[in-house]
């Protein structure tokens, strides 16, 4: 064997790489900075940057249909698999109590989906193809898994960018949404005091409200079936107080392995052919766009409740009426407490959260419908 | 009220807006401060909580409803667990002062006593769940 014949063979891996890919490993480095040292979202954005790593070394064959994170992908994203086993979690760290005590802020978790379909318009307007915008859109859930439970069914292509999107800007909720509740709301309106129902939600409600939405919305939406029906299961493993160690279980270890797995997954799959174009850039700034509606109409619906109610309602729970959940909820009455030190809306403003979380569940499994009829 | 007060050779720009209101707001170099001076002056160990948010036009004068003097008693604002109580029978505390803290979905909110006087009777303890409205504190 010649020497000359060894070198390309040795050096093969560098002959691939592209500027591409330098850029990518760039933005993989990024990601797990910001993960580590800044402590945005690090259980998502660590497996994602690890995964764009793997996924920018030329013929590494990780990301090959039978490379590991080939199979996590097939196996756990296509299926949809993996959201669904994170929305167990998620439902088992829910407390729809808030919710249950003021049946009237389900309203202000359907203002906050405004985002969806205002951002679907936009990207319609842009050019995109219906499915895309609809994928697009979902970002406005605010909601990681949900967002990606629809782009897989409706526009695979576009996963990796719509979860980078939907899980930076989540970490960017406590920077967003502040100045706009500022800005939108006066402070006689932030200064408004609420008062909170008294009444304990007995433990009977509380078993059966996650039985009942999961046949309600089932038998209503059909395609919110999946999502709605593991976060309510979640949540039922939790309000039981039978399955103790099943609900511990969801909210730690299946919880925590879904998301390390499918952030691995999701990061496997920007590789520089596909992720660095200039859709990925329109669809990381529409789904900041889609951030900002959600709030901005929360907050315009909150002004109309509080008017309406003859300042009894503070507008700033509906900036609460979003997914993100429990974080929009403390912004919301973190920012009433700062106007007064005495004025209390944390259970109001968690109430609008959780009908957020539900809202986004339902807005994804009806876009899931319509769009799926359209297209 | 403007005060230049110099550490170390250091000159500061402090601005307090009403060193009678509880907790008293002082600017300091434009950072806002809460300070909850001891009841007793000469006592030299006093809360301050920093918020490090720069200042806004909007949030200069906070208002502090100090003594709505038919209450006898601090309630809870919301339900949560009491983690923790700052204040026993026998103190004279001051309006605006921190006495509980509660926690509701898992976000700890200060519980600030709505007048000045003295305290007959704590009547809640670490650990305790409260309802909305419960009494937390007895004034004499």
């Amino acid at each position: 064997m010649n020497l000359t014949d060894l070198f390309p063979e040795l050096l093969k891996g560098l002959a691939n790489f592209t500027p591409g890919n330098a850029v990518m490993i760039a933005a993989a480095l990024i990601m797990i900075y910001l993960a580590i040292f800044k402590e945005i979202e690090p259980v998502l954005l660590l497996p994602i940057g690890f995964g764009c790593l793997l996924a920018n070394i030329p013929l590494g064959g990780m990301t090959a249909s039978e490379g590991m994170m080939g199979v996590l992908y097939n196996a756990g994203i296509e299926t949809e698999l993996f959201p669904l086993l994170i929305f167990i979690g998620v439902g088992a760290m829910i407390d729809f109590s808030p919710l249950l005590a003021q049946p009237r802020m389900v309203v202000l978790g359907a203002a906050g989906q405004f985002g969806i379909f205002g951002t679907l318009v936009l990207a319609v307007a842009l050019g995109f193809p219906l499915n895309q915008a609809a994928s697009i859109g979902v970002i406005g859930a605010i909601d990681g898994p949900t967002s990606i439970f629809v782009a897989t069914k409706l526009a695979p292509e576009l996963l990796a960018p719509i979860a980078v999107a939907a899980y930076s800007y989540m970490s960017l909720i406590p920077i967003i949404q502040p100045p706009l509740m500022r800005l939108l709301t006066t402070r006689r309106e932030r200064l408004v005091q609420m008062d909170y129902a008294p009444k304990p939600i007995s433990q009977k409600t509380l078993v059966l409200f996650p039985i009942v939405l999961t046949l309600v919305v089932g038998l209503l939406v059909p395609e919110a079936t999946p999502l709605i029906s593991m976060l309510m299961l979640g949540n039922l493993l939790k309000v039981s107080g039978a399955v103790d160690r099943l609900s511990k279980a969801a909210q730690n270890e299946i919880i925590n392995i879904s998301t390390l797995f499918l952030g691995l997954a999701i990061g496997a799959t920007m590789n520089a052919a596909s992720f660095l174009n200039f859709d990925t850039g329109m669809i990381l700034l529409l789904g900041l766009i889609a951030f900002i509606l959600d709030t901005v109409a929360g907050l315009l619906f909150g002004k109309l409740m509080c008017v309406l109610s003859g300042y009894k309602i503070n507008p700033l729970i509906g900036a609460a009426g979003i997914s993100a959940f429990p974080m929009a909820g403390r912004l919301a009455a973190k920012t009433a407490n700062d106007e007064d030190p005495n004025n209390f809306i944390l259970m109001h403003a968690m109430g609008a959260n959780t009908a957020g979380q539900l809202g986004s569940v339902i807005a994804g499994g009806v876009l899931l419908a319509i769009v799926s009829k359209l297209v | 009220m403007k005060y230049n007060v110099t550490i170390r050779d250091r000159s500061y720009l402090v601005e307090i807006e009403d060193i009678n209101a509880r907790p008293v707001i002082a600017y300091v170099e434009g950072i806002r401060f809460e300070v909850i001076p001891d009841a007793n002056p000469l006592g030299v160990e006093s809360q301050i909580e920093i918020q490090r948010e720069p200042v806004r036009a909007n949030s200069v004068d906070h208002p502090l409803k100090d003594s709505e003097p038919a209450a006898h008693e601090v309630t809870a604002p919301l339900p949560g667990t009491v983690i923790e109580v700052f204040v026993k029978q026998g103190d004279i505390i001051e309006a605006g002062q921190v006495i509980v803290i509660i926690e509701a979905m898992k976000m700890k909110n200060s519980i600030r006593s709505t007048r000045a006087g003295k305290v007959a009777e704590v009547l809640v303890n670490p650990m305790q769940t409260v309802t909305h409205k419960q009494p937390l504190v007895r004034f004499e």
